[in-house]
């Protein structure tokens, strides 16, 4: 595979990993310190369970909304110089996949403003 | 009688039968929509969240089935013209991305906030637990200010209007704790202690069972709940937290003489007499249980008579055997005997 393909590749699945990335870390923080009982373990004023949540989200967020900008002009670009069908596929599905990462992104975010820390 | 004939009589017979189906149905339908045992039915402020919440759920549920199926339909017996709408990039893009991602936006953080707000601890809480065993529960009710501890069995005693919170767990198997009309299920498990609180905030009697298969009884493993004004509540309390009374007539002494001599109390306490067993259910008060034999019968001398002579019969796989060699005198005197035991 050229590296232009694989980097198209890559963006496609931007969203996904940065989604996973956000599931792995709200988990492994959540269910350490709450199984451990450091339900209230604060860092620097700021309580640690629900500002790992906040900061994977908003991290994980920009990154993917970075990633759904950059397929979303490669999309639109399509009009301006002849592309293949593959790329036109492939840069229409990576700015879908991309877009609904950002949903989910927020969806999972959400409850670290709604639910106690270790409900 | 001719074809068409016999077709105009089955054809209105099959109407009819249509007609009173639905009927029925409905009627089946409803049923499960109130009485003692229904999550239909809420009688406090967590049942009618999660009530609310299978409410939204479910209508809502159907109403996009029916939409979706109707527009399937429409996809497949419409003339091509008139459907090709369907086909749209602007009807894939509202209705099959834009429609879920708005509808389930909305429910996530509605389905967050009726959990943050289920079993919440709340000060001042009166505290209870319940054991499960099989087939029955062990309910205690802790010291509580000025009253003092006792134990009962199979039925739970509640005051309106205060938040109560129940410890569960198990002596054997994982049972679960659940009373549909005031809420949420909870786990009991062997060597572990979970807690659930709920409200009760209409006075009744509601039927709480276990959720979870438990053994060949687990079916009727039931128990009652009685919310009581906050008043009647505390005089019940009282009267529980008292020792058993002394038989009135020869006949109820003859009773308690045979629950003795015949080794009843290893098994079951009954307070204010040398009956002092953990094994079984405390009967200090046991004759004035709505129930016996964890919510299958009413509980009167009759029901106590047929109980002790025949538990394997009515429950088999009970701990207590079967009395079934005690005379038709010596059964009414200690059936008497118990339901004396108020």
């Amino acid at each position: 595979m050229s590296g232009r393909r694989t980097g198209q590749v890559l963006l496609m699945v931007a969203g996904l990993i940065a989604w996973a990335v956000q599931f792995t870390i709200i988990y492994a923080v959540t269910s350490t310190l709450c199984g451990r009982g450091w339900a209230d373990a604060a860092f620097l004023g700021f309580e640690i369970v629900p500002m790992t949540i906040v900061s994977a989200t908003l991290v994980t967020f920009s990154a993917t909304l970075l990633a759904a900008v950059w397929s979303f002009r490669n999309h639109r670009r399509k009009g301006e110089q002849p592309v293949s069908g593959a790329d036109s596929f492939m840069n229409h599905v990576a700015t879908l996949i991309n877009g609904l990462s950002l949903v989910i992104i927020l969806w999972h975010g959400i409850s670290a403003f709604i639910l106690p820390a270790c409900a | 009688m001719n074809l068409e004939a016999r077709w105009h009589t089955l054809h209105g017979w099959l109407g009819t039968f249509a007609k009173r189906a639905a009927a029925l149905f409905c009627m089946l339908s409803l049923i499960g929509c109130s009485g003692v045992q229904s999550a239909l039915d809420p009688a406090g402020g967590d049942a009618s969240r999660i009530y609310w919440l299978t409410v939204i759920m479910t209508v809502g549920g159907t109403l996009i089935f029916l939409g979706v199926t109707s527009l399937l339909l429409y996809a497949i017996f419409a003339p091509p013209e008139r459907r090709a709408w369907l086909g749209t990039r602007g009807t894939i893009v509202y209705g099959g991305l834009a429609f879920p991602i708005v509808t389930l936006s909305a429910l996530l953080p509605y389905g967050l906030i009726v959990m943050r707000d289920t079993d919440v601890p709340q000060e001042g809480a009166l505290p209870i637990e319940v054991i499960g065993e099989q087939y029955w529960w062990r309910v205690r009710y802790p010291a509580d200010g000025r009253q003092t501890e006792f134990s009962t069995a199979n039925e739970i005693v509640v005051p309106v209007g205060r938040s109560i919170a129940v410890s569960v767990t198990s002596a054997d198997v994982i049972h679960s704790f659940w009373i549909p009309n005031f809420g949420g299920k909870i786990d009991m498990i062997p060597g572990r202690i979970n807690r659930i609180n709920f409200t009760a905030e209409r006075p009744g009697v509601y039927r709480g069972v276990c959720a979870e298969f438990c053994g060949d009884q687990h079916a009727r493993m039931a128990f009652d709940v009685i919310a009581l004004e906050p008043e009647a509540f505390e005089a019940w309390r009282t009267e529980q937290a008292k020792p058993a009374r002394e038989p009135e007539i020869p006949l109820l002494a003859r009773g308690r003489e045979l629950f003795r001599v015949g080794g009843c109390g290893s098994c079951h306490a009954v307070r204010g007499t040398e009956a002092s067993g953990q094994f079984g259910p405390d009967l200090t008060h046991v004759g004035s249980r709505r129930t016996i034999g964890a919510g299958q019968f009413p509980n009167n001398i009759g029901t106590l008579a047929g109980w002790i002579a025949n538990t394997q019969h009515i429950k088999p796989g009970v701990r207590m055997p079967s009395y079934g060699s005690l005379s038709g005198e010596d059964l009414r005197a200690l059936a008497g005997y118990m339901e004396s035991l108020k």
